[in-house]
């Protein structure tokens, strides 16, 4: 293929512009890194430079003194407890209501749950304290259930429309030969709607790792089961004097998501793309 | 398994009923959640925001559309608005612009821009809460050095500790994190143009700028208007980055309506009003939503 002039003027120009952004996005995390690895007095002789040597004691302060394990292992509890709870209920609903849409109750819940999309969570946030503390789930149970149900409408939505689009000849054939209702879903349906579970547990499952507002009203007042970005939020006042060591704690709570992404980014950025294109 | 279908005719019925009984069960967990943890606390709180209850006290009044009529006469809701209204547009026009730039540059590259992608990608996986602090110390310390020696003015102090540059500071990480999906939307829609019509304007003599105006665009527009739907209810929700970074702060420059929920109902007593204001907040959102998918709806028609 030859190119034109003006097509190669437009192919460097291109290269120029997004290598400047990428030094832009790289840029952040150049500057945790090399801070992380400095010592307070490296860092006030020169913000820039690269560590001279491998210094691991703001790693270590962060998971002795601050506790980082803690908070890691709580929110993979968090984040994995809850999306299975996702995939486990809405695609059940979504298929009932996709099969049934002719229904007038089926119809019913579609619309009923379809109305969360349009509420943002600062609208029943505080309302949501108050409830919850008369119920005493401000706790990392109660947590889980919040994003459970935060999760359903936009699911709901994604996953109705996706099994519409498959025909229901296959799961008949199924019940035909003897399978129950709910057999032929777990068996015939879930794996045909695989691609749509898989976005939406993709998207979720960041949703919930990345969340602060719910675990800053849910959890704040006990430091024990606070999730990383709420363990961040809480130590920054701390940190103002040794920013090293907040700088290796930026690191360490990036990583486990940074080894994810690095592994499944073709399924990350499928889900991410996708929940947003069909919302 | 009868073959005679007269014989199967009556297990079939049973099966039936029973089929929908269980395809009732299938819908109740997430009902009975939602109306528990979504319904019960939304209409809670429509019922508090008539009240004069302070979160606190044991007992409360009705008082009726009073904390309505307060916050709309509170000079403070006024100034979040504002806010929200001024960062909102900011941020939506940044978003487009920049994202579809990166995505046209990618799409020039074609094969040779992996790379890229998966940079450019980073950011989508991150925590906003991390994310804001790393900024807030580069805007602390890694700028104003640079900015002292380059003698940029703005860059000498914090932009998050002056009132008139606190909201770009974080409008600038908004936008570092928020493009990456939108670019690769923008990618997967400038690929959906069928190579034959640029092909076809090209023999009619069309130059590049018109192609983009005429083919790709038109393309692009379903694109366009659910990110600015998306966008503008990110904007106007804003909450993480600002509570991270500046607080609301200095002097309430950046007091987006979520940081003055959360404040009011929090730490400074006003539950019920903090509860109107959500109220109003939902009112906003829903309208500015509606109005956004009606206008871009009409656009789109035009072009067509």
């Amino acid at each position: 293929m030859r190119l034109s002039v003006g097509g190669k003027v437009l192919k460097v120009l291109s290269y120029v512009f997004l290598v400047t952004g990428a030094l832009i996005i790289l840029f952040p995390f150049f500057v945790t890194i090399i801070t992380s690895l400095k010592t307070q007095q490296q860092s006030a002789e020169s913000f820039f430079a690269l560590p001279t040597s491998f210094y691991l004691g703001n790693f270590e302060s962060v998971f002795q003194k601050a506790g980082y394990l803690t908070y890691f292992t709580n929110s993979v509890i968090i984040t994995v407890t809850s999306v299975v709870c996702i995939f486990l209920l809405n695609p059940m609903c979504a298929y009932a209501i996709s099969r049934n849409m002719h229904k007038k109750y089926y119809k019913a819940v579609y619309f009923y749950v379809l109305c969360g999309i349009f509420v943002p969570f600062q609208v029943i946030m505080v309302p949501l304290v108050k409830y919850l503390g008369t119920l005493h789930l401000t706790s990392q149970f109660g947590l889980i259930i919040m994003h459970v149900t935060f999760a359903s409408s936009q699911a709901i939505f994604l996953l109705t429309n996706y099994i519409r689009s498959v025909p229901p000849d296959l799961e008949e054939a199924a019940s035909i030969d003897g399978c129950s209702t709910f057999g032929s879903y777990w068996r015939v349906v879930l794996p045909l709607i695989k691609p749509m579970t898989m976005t939406i547990m993709v998207l979720n499952a960041l949703w919930v790792w990345n969340d602060f507002q719910m675990p800053l009203i849910i959890l704040n007042k006990d430091a024990s089961t606070w999730t990383l970005p709420l363990f961040q939020y809480n130590f920054k006042s701390q940190y103002t004097y040794d920013y090293n060591m907040a700088f290796a704690s930026y690191l360490v709570a990036m990583v486990p998501v940074l080894i994810v992404y690095v592994c499944a980014q073709k399924y990350i950025v499928a889900g991410l793309t996708q929940g947003a294109v069909k919302t | 398994m009868s073959k005679d279908p007269a014989a199967a005719a009556v297990p079939a019925k049973n099966g039936m009923k029973r089929r929908s009984r269980v395809m009732v069960l299938f819908t109740l967990p997430v009902v009975l959640l939602y109306s528990a943890f979504f319904m019960v606390p939304m209409l809670l709180g429509v019922y508090y925001s008539l009240t004069n209850w302070t979160g606190i006290a044991k007992t409360y009044k009705f008082i009726g559309l009073k904390n309505y009529s307060t916050v709309l006469q509170d000079k403070r809701f006024w100034n979040a608005i504002f806010f929200n209204f001024k960062y909102t547009i900011c941020l939506v026009i940044g978003v487009l612009v920049l994202s579809l730039l990166i995505a046209l540059a990618l799409n020039q590259l074609g094969k040779s821009s992996t790379v890229f992608r998966t940079i450019y990608f980073i950011p989508a996986v991150l925590s906003l809460v991390t994310v804001g602090l790393i900024w807030n110390e580069l805007f602390l310390r890694a700028f104003p050095p640079v900015g002292k020696a380059l003698g940029i003015g703005f860059l000498s102090t914090s932009l998050l500790g002056n009132p008139a540059t606190a909201m770009f500071g974080i409008l600038i990480v908004n936008l570092w994190q928020g493009c990456a999906t939108p670019t690769v939307l923008f990618v997967a829609g400038l690929q959906s143009v069928p190579k034959d019509l640029y092909e076809a304007a090209t023999i009619d003599g069309a130059n590049a700028w018109q192609k983009f105006k005429n083919i790709t665009i038109p393309f692009l527009i379903p694109i366009v208007t659910m990110l600015v739907i998306t966008t503008t209810k990110g904007g106007l929700t804003i909450f993480d980055y600002i509570q991270a970074m500046t607080a609301g702060g200095p002097a309430q420059a950046t007091e987006a309506i979520g940081i003055l929920i959360y404040r009011h109902a929090m730490s400074e007593g006003k539950f019920a009003q903090s509860i109107a204001e959500s109220m109003l907040l939902f009112v906003i959102v829903a309208i500015v939503s509606f109005g956004t998918i009606k206008l871009t709806n009409n656009k789109q028609v035009g072009e067509d």
